[in-house]
């Protein structure tokens, strides 16, 4: 975390306060918020999209009896995972932990915040760990006969499995459920009770 | 994560009361979503012991390692 803060170009434009979380906390400038918060909603409803995309694309390796449109469909869930899927989910993560560490939300301050960035962090470990699997499977495709593409499969677990976490993340962010953690509490609590300048 | 938080002194409709003195418990709803986790880990994990502990399509790899596949 204090890595993106302290790193990171954007937080040049970004002011400091004391006590938020830990020592020194920065919070963005409003352009700047805005310009981080484009880049999440952009990157992480592109990963729900892309998701939804690589699903359409097992489907349609499960349910063809075409060999050629079985090959096509692994191939293409092999490209559009590690060149759409996998960049947007780390971009979604990357972005969701700036978003957090830059304004008042906090990363442990709301539990619906703690529980959206455990659950972002879990669908992109396990995505890199399933990524040389599918790249295995789509070289498989590549030289397969009819009868052996036909047990492939489609991939449909991981990837009905992503969506409904990637659903849940966003029905998250867009409720945003109450509740403080504790710490959330505590840090409110000496706001409030902090002469105000 | 579209917009700032409450502020409680704006509106006094935070989790933080006006004399409160202790930290607000665990929501309910976040009891409920840890529960539904839970179950659906160990549903998968069942899952993964019935069919013999493998769930991925690495299953169909006929042979060599899979981990060893790079981007293409």
């Amino acid at each position: 975390m204090a890595l993106v803060a302290t790193s990171h170009p954007v937080m040049l434009a970004a002011t400091c306060h004391h006590s938020t979380w830990g020592a020194t906390a920065m919070t963005m400038a409003p352009n700047l918020r805005k310009f981080v918060l484009t880049a999440h909603i952009t990157s992480s409803l592109g990963f729900l999209g892309a998701a939804l995309a690589y699903l359409g694309l097992g489907i349609s390796a499960v349910t063809s009896e075409d060999a050629q449109t079985v090959r096509a469909a692994w191939i293409a869930m092999e490209v559009i995972g590690w060149y759409v899927i996998v960049p947007l989910a780390l971009a979604a993560l990357l972005t969701g932990l700036v978003q957090a560490l830059g304004t008042p939300w906090g990363l442990f301050r709301h539990y619906w915040v703690i529980i959206t960035f455990v659950l972002t962090l879990f669908a992109t470990v396990i995505l890199l760990l399933h990524m040389p699997s599918v790249s295995a499977l789509a070289e498989v495709a590549r030289a397969a006969d009819s009868a052996a593409l036909g047990r492939l499969g489609g991939d449909l677990f991981h990837a009905g499995g992503g969506l409904l976490v990637l659903l849940v993340i966003t029905v998250l962010n867009v409720y945003k459920p109450r509740g403080l953690t504790p710490y959330g509490w505590r840090k409110q609590h000496e706001r409030r009770a902090a002469p105000q300048p | 994560m579209a917009d700032l938080p409450p502020s409680p002194d704006a509106n006094g409709n935070t989790d933080v009361g006006p004399g409160r003195e202790l930290p607000p418990g665990i929501p309910r709803w976040v009891k409920v979503f840890g529960i539904a986790a839970l179950v659906l880990v160990l549903l998968v994990i069942i899952i993964m012991f019935v069919s013999g502990g493998s769930h991925g399509p690495g299953r169909h790899i006929p042979s060599g390692d899979a981990s060893s596949h790079m981007p293409p």
